[in-house]
């Protein structure tokens, strides 16, 4: 696309030199309380599984520090998407809702339509 | 299996109303809706969140642009904000504004406006009237 096109997609957003935000992301984990510890997943080992993800990204400009993203826009749908696949696979099947916090006023969220167990 | 992708964009607005009850009695209305049927009316900082649910385009990584969102609703919310429902919007000459009724209407001109856009749909509102009250409106 030309500059033009891109600023008439994108307007503030396609500002040469990027921007920045305080993303936040929150993720839901279900599944049965295990009886010995009482959990349904430890959120030490949640934490070891999300941190290195979030250490890639944070901190980033996200468009040329992290290559998925040079062909795809790092917008909240494809980052929050981005997370989904790094971390899923890590999480037992039990990873059923990723919400991304962009702003105090606007979030994404991404999650298999199949395997979620609440209406909205 | 396929993957549900939302977008929720928050705004605030203003607004007084009341609870009053055209078809009642003063006493069935007081009974019923308390210091809510003050004949002045009261006031409210609303917290609106609109999300909406689609494909994400390959070219712009977006389900919808926020900045078109963000503009479909300032529009809808011009005949809200700073307003006094009974009074001054003709949506709530015959019905009570409540939150549940205020959300309702809502997402009728939200969902017209948006029908614009048919790449993406609404999916839910959720409307604030404190911070310790929501209602959420949807339709299938």
């Amino acid at each position: 696309m030309s500059d033009e096109e891109n600023f008439e997609i994108f307007d503030t957003c396609s500002n040469p030199n990027g921007h920045g935000h305080d993303y936040a992301i929150q993720v839901k984990l279900n599944g049965e309380i295990d009886p010995e510890s009482g959990m349904i997943y430890s959120l030490q080992d949640l934490d070891d599984i999300m941190n290195p993800v979030i250490e890639e990204l944070d901190h980033k400009r996200l468009d040329i520090e992290i290559p998925y993203f040079e062909n795809q826009q790092p917008t909240g749908e494809n980052i929050a998407k981005y997370i989904w696949n790094k971390i899923k696979p890590n999480l037992n099947n039990k990873l059923i809702h990723i919400k991304l916090s962009e702003t105090s006023r606007s979030y994404f969220e991404y999650y298999e339509e199949d395997n979620y167990p609440y209406e909205r | 299996m396929g993957f549900k992708k939302l977008l929720t964009k928050k705004m605030e607005f203003s607004a007084s109303h009341r609870y009053w009850n055209k078809g009642w009695s003063e006493e069935k209305n007081i009974s019923v809706f308390g210091k809510s049927a003050g004949p002045h009316g009261h006031g409210h900082n609303y917290n609106l969140e609109v999300t909406v649910e689609g494909e994400v385009d390959a070219e712009t990584g977006m389900i919808i642009n926020l900045y078109e969102l963000k503009s479909v609703m300032s529009e809808v919310l011009l005949d809200f904000d700073h307003k006094h429902l009974n009074e001054d919007n003709h949506h709530f000459k015959d019905i009570v504004p409540t939150t549940e009724n205020i959300a309702r209407v809502l997402w009728d001109l939200l969902e017209e406006k948006l029908a614009d856009n048919p790449k993406c749909s609404l999916y839910r509102v959720r409307l604030y009237e404190t911070q310790d009250l929501y209602v959420d409106y949807w339709r299938k």
